[in-house]
């Protein structure tokens, strides 16, 4: 017997008025008419709690480019989960955040791309920092867990003391450090955004420090990158056994990135309830488990820890699904991810940050350098 | 940050609630839930914001009339400090 999924994942939309260069959304996105009703994602949030499921992750694109989204908080709440915003706060104001404190938001993630105002705007291709920077001041008004997601990479790395000194002036609970990982338009950027071995270091020296002075005021999680660490990632806490993601368009994934493996299908809450494709659909099924295995992965006393790895990532560089993920230092493939982290320590370059009054122009200066993530059509 | 002090008033922080059903009381917070049973759900329970660590420790004395006051201090305020620097409780 499978034991019950604890969290979902709503991804509500693929819309968002950000277009950071390292967005894990898949680069073939599912478009506004594609995407489930307000009375079809109720339903999948009863189902939810009726699973047993304790927690709902709103996520996105931009979930506040719902506009329906106070309603489903509701809905979440009705169903018996605790509510998690992820957001970049554009399209929230003093009121629409108190009517979701009101619907029974629990924790709202606000994500900051940088502490300079300048960086921050050309890393997501919008103008977007002043307003995160307002917003935070008026969600410390309200009962709500608070945390800040700061994405960390190569451009931005070198401030990263400055960084956490303006998180906290922020005041948040917790601060989630974490590094891009390179998956859709992060993998397309990578060798503008995978970190040296140097900038790495400095960091985890930083980040200690803060832990020590910060403890018992704000939490602090840091993701190490897994190029540049001995094992793989426990990715979604192993296929099919925690976690359960809705695209905008009502298809069920182990996984944010899962659509990009060949050859599988996933059932569409449209047609299937979420209880039959937990326990009975081939796709969740089907790296659940160890006899998808293959050697080293099989035989490894780490194989309950890490699962293999990322299924997507060891398909997107070895284009082998049921390879071991690449980032492991006993994976057969892990050339692959040194050649990337040899690259990456041929120099300490940064680039110039950018500044341009339209999307379109600042698209054009940065050609060469990186793309930005678009929109679905 | 440091234990709670006799004056000090836990709650749970923000954004930490009550979840469950009666027989499985747990709480949630950002990253997770914890079940609680015994000891852990009646110190849990005391921590509304209003009471003392003093009083908590008072309540929690005549329910274990037989463990050492000394032992139940120390096990309770190194409990809360855990969970202060998870963000789970607020004193």
């Amino acid at each position: 017997m499978v034991s019950n999924p604890l969290a979902l994942i709503a991804e509500l939309t693929h819309r968002c008025p950000l277009h950071c260069v390292y967005c894990s959304n898949p680069m073939q996105m599912a478009s506004a008419a594609d995407e489930l009703s307000t009375e079809q994602w109720a339903g999948v949030l009863q189902q939810a709690g009726e699973l047993g499921m304790l927690h709902a992750h709103f996520t996105g694109g931009e979930p506040l480019a719902r506009g329906d989204l106070t309603e489903l908080i509701a809905a979440a709440r009705t169903s018996g989960l605790y509510t998690n915003l992820i957001t970049s706060g554009i399209g929230l104001n003093e009121s629409r955040l108190q009517a979701l404190a009101d619907a029974g938001l629990d924790h709202i993630q606000v994500s900051f791309q940088d502490s300079r105002e300048e960086a921050a705007n050309w890393i997501a291709g919008a103008k977007s920092h002043a307003h995160k920077v307002e917003l935070s001041r008026a969600i410390r008004q309200h009962r709500i867990a608070f945390t800040v997601n700061l994405v960390v990479h190569r451009q931005n790395l070198d401030h990263l003391e400055e960084m956490v000194a303006f998180i906290e002036q922020l005041n948040p609970d917790r601060v989630e450090i974490a590094h891009t990982q390179y998956y859709g338009w992060a993998l397309a950027n990578r060798a503008a955004l995978l970190p040296t071995q140097a900038q790495l270091d400095k960091a985890v020296a930083i980040v200690a420090d803060a832990e020590r002075r910060l403890a018992g005021r704000m939490r602090i999680d840091f993701v190490v990158p897994d190029y540049y660490a001995k094992y793989p990632k426990a990715c979604m806490g192993g296929w099919g056994r925690r976690l359960m993601l809705i695209n905008p368009a009502g298809k069920a994934l182990p996984c944010h990135a899962a659509e990009v493996l060949p050859g599988m299908a996933f059932e569409n809450v449209r047609e299937k309830s979420l209880a039959w494709i937990w326990q009975e659909s081939a796709s969740f099924q089907h790296f659940r488990g160890e006899a998808w295995m293959p050697e080293p992965c099989r035989s490894c006393e780490r194989r309950g820890e890490d699962f293999g790895g990322c299924r997507c990532q060891a398909f997107l560089l070895t284009r082998d699904a049921n390879a071991t993920d690449p980032a492991c230092s006993l994976a057969p493939d892990h050339s692959i991810v040194q050649a990337a982290v040899r690259d990456a320590n041929r120099s300490s370059g940064v680039a110039q940050v950018q500044a341009a009054s339209s999307f379109v122009q600042l698209q054009n200066v940065n050609e060469g350098l990186w793309r930005y993530r678009t929109n679905p059509e | 940050m440091a234990q709670p002090l006799d004056s000090s008033q836990p709650r749970l922080a923000a954004g930490c609630r009550w979840g469950g059903t009666e027989q499985d009381r747990m709480i949630l917070f950002p990253e997770g839930a914890i079940k609680l049973q015994g000891p852990g759900r009646r110190i849990l329970e005391r921590c509304d914001g209003t009471r003392t660590f003093g009083e908590i420790l008072a309540e929690l004395h005549k329910e274990f009339v037989s463990t050492d006051p000394a032992k139940i201090r120390t096990d309770i305020a190194t409990f809360l400090e855990q969970l202060q620097k998870k963000r789970i409780v607020d004193y």
